[in-house]
């Protein structure tokens, strides 16, 4: 598989839908806006994730346990997490704003990124690009996207809900979108950087409490303050990070907005040592190819949306299934339901020599929805990925080669021991 | 051309990740039989004979009648050293083989 180079913007416009989970369930159920809501976390349930500011109001925050929360308010309509209905959400949102620019980036659940560079031949002005885009979501949530077959059926967040910035690099157009007001834009003219951030209070920045506080006691409340310290001076008390931190304020780094091509097909193929005629073997041999398929680190962001299973068949005949996922995804077993249906309905005419999965189309995800949703442990499982693929390049190096295999599961039910189980090239 | 040639031409080249290593391939041996067909040594490919100082579980497996009948006669064995291992003869051509115990 090649590998396409990411396509990269300057030029950023932030779109960000503050609680946006809490939102999605408010328009999910009209009932609540009227009454103080929290959501309940997904990873912990006994603490609260989300609060409405009628909650708030009475004094509930993120993090307090439920029965704090509930003491505060007992009015309180606690509600648990969809995250499943977040995403799918979410990947309406970001489809839309696809339709305005090649370049998106989705930083989190209900924040993302819209690369703007060369959108002026289309639209004009950067005020005529952010209206696209503010047209763009308005679409999405009429589930009215023009020429597009994508699942914009419905997104009904309030329109005010979305706030949006303009600036060069992230970071300026995440803090622009932080100061516009509901349903509307800020917009920070290139050159006025500097004057823009000088007045942002401290919390703009992405520090740590302790930075933070360790400023704080410095006497140093906004970005203009730390950025008329010497640089070398908040380098020496914060090191690297303080460098970052300084130029940050002083508006000196501009991060482009990276966004992403959608993925070659992911194949994942097994050879079996003899042919293999029962369903039951087939249908857990699929079940193994889609597990290793989805665990391409290839498909990390991304869902499934058509699925395809190719079937070498003894005597050189073949057998093909494919299904189209009205809702993608990256879960195992949704992905597997509808092939088990298809083999149930249609199964191949002879005994299978060889298994072919292959991923043929994707729609966008969220790295924030592998850690939240979809596959729950996802994001761990990335996070070991990386650790394992560095452990994999420094045996590379030092060795000259790869000595890593994984054992996978052959015919786990052969009564051949030497059939059961096999090695495999290793490659995180 | 034969399947391999018509995948490569098909779908390209396999990748590494479609090439699989079976495990616990059995390892030719050479075994001494007492009087009653029990192993009594076993000389594997180091050629080093090894002592079979007990026999413990005999099974069978007969597989695969409809195309190339497999028909093994397995002994679990304790060599001197106590390392357990597992023998069987293929009965098809009386050779017999050792793998690793499950």
């Amino acid at each position: 598989m090649t590998r396409t180079p990411h396509l990269t913007s300057d030029g950023a416009a932030c779109c960000w839908i503050p609680l946006f989970a809490l939102r999605c369930e408010t328009a999910r159920q009209p009932e609540l806006a009227a009454l103080p809501v929290a959501l309940v976390g997904s990873d912990d349930t006994r603490r609260v994730w989300q609060v409405s500011p009628l909650a708030r109001h009475a004094g509930v925050k993120p993090g307090m346990t439920v029965s704090q929360a509930i003491g505060l308010c007992p009015a309180l309509k606690l509600c648990e997490p969809d995250p499943v209905h977040y995403d799918a959400q979410f990947s309406r949102l970001l489809a839309a704003l696809g339709q305005v620019s090649p370049v998106i980036e989705p930083a989190e659940l209900g924040r993302v990124f819209v690369g703007t560079d060369g959108l002026e031949r289309l639209y004009g002005s950067v005020e005529q690009i952010i209206e696209a885009i503010k047209r763009g979501t308005r679409n999405a949530e009429r589930g009215t996207v023009e020429e597009s077959s994508l699942a914009c059926s419905a997104f009904p967040l309030p329109r005010s809900a979305f706030r949006v910035g303009w600036g060069r690099g992230k970071f300026i157009s995440w803090v622009a979108a932080t100061r516009a007001k509901l349903g509307d834009a800020v917009i920070v003219p290139v050159g006025g950087e500097a004057k823009f951030l000088a007045a942002q209070p401290l919390a703009a920045l992405p520090l740590d409490s302790d930075t933070y506080r360790r400023l704080r006691q410095l006497g140093v409340r906004t970005l203009g303050a730390l950025a008329a310290l010497p640089e070398e001076a908040v380098v020496s008390q914060f090191g690297r990070a303080g460098r970052l931190l300084w130029r940050l304020a002083a508006g000196r780094i501009a991060e482009p907005v990276v966004g992403r091509v959608a993925p070659e097909p992911i194949v994942a193929a097994l050879t079996f040592f003899s042919p293999v005629g029962e369903r039951a073997l087939l249908v857990h041999a699929i079940d193994k190819l889609v597990d290793r398929a989805l665990g391409d680190p290839r498909r990390s962001g991304w869902r499934v949306q058509v699925v395809r299973v190719r079937a070498e068949l003894e005597h050189g005949a073949s057998w093909l299934a494919e299904a189209t996922l009205k809702d993608p995804s990256a879960d195992r077993e949704r992905i597997t339901a509808p092939l088990e249906t298809l083999l149930e309905r249609s199964p191949p005419a002879g005994a299978v020599e060889r298994l072919v999965v292959e991923f043929t189309a994707f729609a966008a995800g969220t790295a924030e929805l592998q850690l939240f949703a979809r596959d729950a442990h996802a994001a761990a499982r990335a996070g070991r990925r990386r650790a394992l693929r560095t452990a994999a390049q420094e045996i590379k190096l030092r060795l000259k080669r790869s000595l890593l295999y994984h054992v996978i599961e052959v015919q786990p039910w052969s009564r051949l021991p030497e059939r059961r189980y096999a090695l495999i090239d290793y490659e995180p | 051309m034969n399947r391999e040639q018509t995948r490569n031409a098909e779908g390209g080249t396999r990748s590494k990740a479609d090439r699989l290593r079976a495990l616990n391939v059995q390892q030719r041996v050479e075994v001494e039989l007492d009087e009653n067909g029990l192993p009594v040594g076993m000389r594997d490919a180091g050629c080093k004979l090894r002592v079979v100082e007990d026999v413990g579980e005999i099974w069978r497996i007969d597989d695969e009648w409809w195309r190339a009948p497999i028909h093994r006669r397995y002994l679990e064995v304790i060599i001197e050293g106590g390392r357990r291992v597992v023998l069987f003869e293929d009965e098809s051509t009386g050779e017999w083989w050792m793998q690793k115990p499950a």
